[in-house]
């Protein structure tokens, strides 16, 4: 214990340690882990029926591809946006800039209803896709718009500041040295501006994993096609199948850590060129 | 390649950044631009590498108008006060950077690559430092491998804007006479920027000064130092001495409302009255600094303090003690008439 905080001239290694230690505890491992306790009143058998059945694992796959879709879709757009906001000057860029956060400050249940009413078939906007023989509202179409929409503030807000750190001298350089637009994009802005998107999309990805208010709304919550899990637990849990509940949200937790686990260590590796 | 300037004018706002700029740069020489912050130095640099485009006025590369070529397209390597190296990329893979970038046909093959950074790199001997990343060098290494990757490109003008600006004292010194011995071996046609006159006067081959958007004197080191067209360049390179003819100084009398601007070492000091010109002081300050030894007096008739310089020797010859009272003649100066140029005299 002593050899790794030797050298440290920070006073109060050991009170922060001890704090931290306690604090995750009692907010993440003690509930997380309960969980677990939970889900293994099942036994092994149970858990894998479970885990097996054909409807939680429909759901399943609907979440995370879902969330996976509208997590690009946000690192892609929300970089533009963040662009945007950073390298332009034009009146009103404020109110644009309030508006990013939006989705953080609105309930879920408010913005799920506003999008299913604007992209149902007679909807304002789903009039147009139902048109064009679209369907977005109580369709998987309309999970990723719902998950889209709460997950955007994550990847303006984690890419911005970064892309406004990038000196502009440094794109100069390579325009003296002869490199195109394109070539000083991908070259130098967007290898010191990945480690943000990256984290701004894995913020996004995770949260959408979990998301329940906005999306049952949209969703149709039609089993194997448009259910989410989150939503399937919800149902096990009116039906006073605790323990089944428990099992799916194990499963969840599983995916959603090693899947955060292998972002973070992408992201380790990225920025760990060069950073130091 | 010769640099022509032609009654460039820059704004900012209502701000004049550069003032009907004139200038001829000569194909293979150092220049210096050299004066106080905010003077335009930094803008008409910009201007000549792309960076920025001038209201009016022409820029020609060897008799070609470049104004509407973009910087990609100048040719030009820049070398930045802070470096701008890409902190993601190794040393090579920095100066490789405007090798890769090359469009296809041009672009040499990796071998050539790898062959061309190498041998930059040990010009400016930084060749076992290859895969570091910046951010592992000091301010000094991070210069010269900017500069190495400017180089890269075989540009045919260099610009440097204020390169040793960031760096400490020591390395600074060490920094420019490189530079100077580098320029010499590759013979760029090269400016720089800087307001250090100590160093414009130690590197360039000719030195441009500027005050408030406008070019004062254009000139070798020697020209600027010993033979300042402006009352400015007489203040700005080096010390100087001034003698309000309506005050004192018998020798700028004559001229009515002038001003004699006179070196601390081109005057001399003696116990008795040299001639009827002479001024008596009194000695306020006696401080040896290094090589020299600076001596502050006063006129006896005000309280204006006259800084002057001698060297050792002539110093030891004969010791001044504060509360003195001595004699003291210029050498050499120059008379400005309402900031213009007068008289030049040796006494």
């Amino acid at each position: 214990m002593s050899s790794f905080k030797a050298h440290s001239v920070l006073p109060g290694f050991n009170l922060a340690l001890g704090f931290t230690l306690l604090y995750l505890s009692l907010i993440v491992l003690i509930p997380l882990s309960s969980l677990f306790f939970k889900t293994a009143t099942l036994g092994w058998g149970g858990f894998y029926d479970v885990a097996t059945s054909d409807r939680v694992l429909a759901s399943l796959r609907v979440t995370f591809t879902t969330s996976f879709v509208a997590a690009i879709v946000n690192a892609l757009f929300g970089l533009i946006v963040a662009w945007v906001l950073v390298r332009y000057k034009f009146p009103g860029k404020r109110i644009i800039d309030a508006l990013v956060d939006l989705p953080f400050a609105l309930p879920t249940a408010v913005a799920g209803i506003t999008l299913a009413t604007l992209y149902a078939p007679n909807g304002w906007l789903g009039q147009y896709f139902a048109a064009q023989d679209i369907k977005v509202a109580y369709t998987p179409l309309g999970i990723v718009v719902a998950l889209t929409f709460i997950g955007l503030p994550f990847v303006v807000r984690t890419v911005q500041p970064v892309l406004a750190d990038v000196e502009a001298e440094v794109e100069e350089a390579a325009a003296s040295l002869g490199a195109g637009r394109w070539d000083v994009f991908r070259r130098v802005i967007f290898p010191a501006i990945f480690p943000a998107l990256l984290t701004g999309f894995s913020l996004a990805f995770a949260r959408a994993i979990g998301e329940y208010g906005s999306v049952i709304f949209i969703a149709g919550n039609m089993p194997y096609i448009s259910e989410i899990s989150p939503l399937l637990i919800v149902a096990k849990l009116e039906q006073y199948d605790y323990a089944g509940a428990t099992a799916i949200a194990v499963i969840m937790l599983l995916l959603s850590f090693s899947l955060l686990l292998a972002i973070n260590a992408l992201q380790w590796w990225s920025s760990n060129r060069g950073a130091r | 390649m010769s640099i022509t300037i032609e009654n460039l004018n820059k704004n900012f706002g209502s701000y004049k950044a550069l003032d009907n700029i004139n200038l001829e740069v000569n194909s293979g020489e150092l220049l210096a631009l050299l004066g106080p912050s905010g003077c335009g130095k930094t803008s008409l640099l910009r201007i000549i590498g792309g960076m920025e485009l001038a209201d009016s006025g022409k820029l020609l590369f060897h008799g070609e108008d470049v104004q509407q070529r973009d910087a990609r397209e100048r040719n030009v390597g820049f070398v930045f006060q802070h470096y701008a190296l890409f902190r993601h990329m190794t040393v090579f893979e920095n100066v490789a950077f405007g090798l890769r970038v090359k469009p296809k046909k041009e672009r040499h093959n990796e071998a050539e690559i790898k062959r061309r950074v190498h041998e930059l790199l040990n010009l400016v001997q930084l060749d076992f430092l290859h895969d570091r990343y910046p951010a592992q060098l000091s301010g000094g290494q991070r210069q010269r491998i900017a500069l190495a990757r400017a180089l890269a490109v075989e540009p045919k003008i260099l610009l440097l804007d204020e390169p040793f600006g960031a760096l400490d004292a020591q390395v600074r010194k060490e920094l420019r006479r490189w530079l100077r011995r580098l320029h010499d071996e590759l013979h760029i046609t090269s400016i720089f920027v800087t307001h250090d006159q100590e160093e414009a006067l130690e590197v360039a081959d000719r030195v441009v000064v500027m005050n408030k958007g406008k070019i004062e004197q254009v000139g070798t080191p020697d020209e600027v130092y010993a033979a300042p067209a402006t009352p400015f360049v007489y203040k700005f390179i080096g010390n100087v001495n001034m003698f309000h003819s309506r005050d004192h100084a018998p020798w700028a009398a004559e001229h009515g409302d002038a001003v004699a601007y006179v070196r601390p070492h081109d005057i001399d000091i003696s116990r008795i009255a040299q001639d009827d010109t002479a001024l008596p002081v009194e000695v306020k300050l006696v401080r040896a600094i290094g090589s020299i030894v600076r001596v502050e007096v006063a006129l006896d008739s005000s309280s204006e303090i006259i800084q002057i310089e001698l060297s050792r020797e002539r110093f030891d010859s004969a010791p001044l003690v504060i509360g003195d009272k001595v004699f003291i003649r210029p050498r050499q100066f120059r008379v400005f008439e309402s900031g213009v140029l007068n008289e030049l005299s040796a006494a």
